[in-house]
């Protein structure tokens, strides 16, 4: 269940990701290639996480909600090239966004300690 | 690892690869028609062309740039050695450093070596030293409005040129006649016409400690908010920066006489002296192109080269 949780988060995230991109974000340096390539990989990990629990999807998800967080976090205090944004702007999609993907590594980490739990319950009987 | 994983972990990342690649070629390609999309916007001759020069500063004499007439000159012949003729040039603010008359005279003679069907102007407050922008105005200011503000349209683009240099204290200023002239002017557009702004100081707060903001840009802004694209060209900081406020996006342009020191960096923005042969990285112009049909238009930075 939590796989088609985290599939959902990560594909509106890139939902947003591609709105912004084709609405003018596309034309700023370095973060429009980033919000493309953002959208477009969490897009096909989404599809991916839908037809199996394999390790590459589960880390590429979390690199792409890190990624995503990291590159919020960095255009908010140091800038990203020469591109800067403050708060929460553009609204509501830059909250919506963030939210979704600490749901997406808060699911990772509770699937993997699931997981984790199950192989040594599995190993110890 | 087996040699059964290693295989698994390499159809899931072979899988993740092509769908991403797929997907980014899905998602560049929906704003228009894929072949209209494919092609670059600055390549295009339908499309709108300008070009943006600022902050030429003729006059400058100083180690951050001893020769800020040659490095005009060459950022004139690379706009004229571009692979298309623009459709305008425009020139935001600060053409001159003193606003001598000597200095106004030889701008003006180097601008018209321009191959572009219309070179355009905005003040920057070095252009309107002692006299509150006359001299300017008397060479550039035919067919303003105020206080040298315009307004004009262009392949389904509407542009604003205004003049936040003149009123200004610490931040730069608009003032009451024309905000005035703002509202009134896009008032008549439809939403989804693309707006274009032009000004020397930045309208959005780039730095207030340095001046780098406009006092009442908020009102200005506030008559653009229903237009679905608003770009903010400007000046007067001497080095590229770009920031988004919703459906406004503002773009600082370079220099082509001397940097400036970036924002809190060191007590004033006084004029910084690069190491030798570094100079021209930190010079340049900018392409800006607008197919009609995109949402937003292509703006590209470039280097003197």
């Amino acid at each position: 269940m939590t796989r088609y949780v985290t599939a959902v988060l990560l594909a509106l995230s890139g939902y947003i990701h591609a709105d912004l991109y084709l609405h003018g974000y596309r034309v700023i340096p370095l973060v429009g290639p980033a919000f493309l390539l953002q959208a477009s990989g969490s897009f096909a990990i989404a599809v991916l996480l839908l037809f199996g629990n394999a390790l590459i999807p589960r880390l590429a998800a979390a690199g792409l909600a890190a990624g995503a967080l990291g590159g919020f976090a960095m255009s908010r205090t140091v800038g990203i090239g020469t591109f800067i944004e403050h708060g929460f702007d553009p609204a509501p999609q830059a909250l919506i966004s963030v939210l979704a993907e600490i749901a997406v590594l808060a699911l990772l980490v509770v699937a993997w300690r699931i997981q984790a739990k199950t192989a040594g319950a599995r190993a110890t009987s | 690892m087996t040699r059964r994983q290693l295989l698994r972990h390499t159809a899931w990342f072979g899988a993740a690869v092509v769908l991403t690649v797929a997907g980014g070629e899905v998602i560049s390609h929906i704003s228009g028609p894929a072949e209209a999309a494919a092609t670059d916007p600055l390549a295009d001759p339908h499309a709108l062309r300008f070009v943006q020069v600022s902050d030429s500063h003729l006059g400058f004499k100083g180690t951050a740039n001893t020769a800020v007439e040659q490095s005009f000159q060459h950022a004139i012949n690379q706009v004229n050695a571009l692979p298309f003729r623009p459709d305008f040039v425009m020139h935001t603010g600060d053409l001159t450093h003193l606003s001598t008359p000597a200095q106004f005279d030889q701008v003006k003679q180097m601008l018209s070596h321009l191959n572009t069907a219309q070179t355009l102007t905005v003040p920057g407050e070095h252009d309107s030293v002692d006299d509150a922008g006359h001299k300017y105005r008397a060479d550039f200011g035919a067919g303003a409005a105020g206080d040298g503000w315009y307004s004009f349209d262009m392949k389904g683009v509407h542009f604003l040129a205004l003049v936040n240099t003149l009123s200004l204290e610490k931040l730069g200023h608009l003032g009451t006649d024309q905000l005035e002239f703002i509202r009134k002017d896009v008032a008549k557009l439809s939403a989804d016409t693309p707006i274009v702004v032009f000004s020397h100081i930045p309208l959005f707060e780039m730095y207030s400690a340095w001046g780098w903001g406009t006092d009442d840009a908020v009102q200005a802004l506030s008559y653009l908010r229903r237009f679905s694209s608003v770009t903010c060209l400007n000046g007067h900081v001497h080095q590229l920066f770009t920031k988004t406020e919703g459906n406004i996006t503002f773009h600082s342009a370079t220099t082509t006489a001397y940097p400036l020191p970036k924002p809190g960096d060191g007590p004033a923005p006084t004029p910084v002296t690069l190491p030798a042969g570094k100079l021209a990285d930190a010079l340049g112009v900018r392409e800006v192109a607008y197919r009609q049909g995109n949402p937003g238009l292509a703006v590209k930075d470039v280097k003197l080269a």
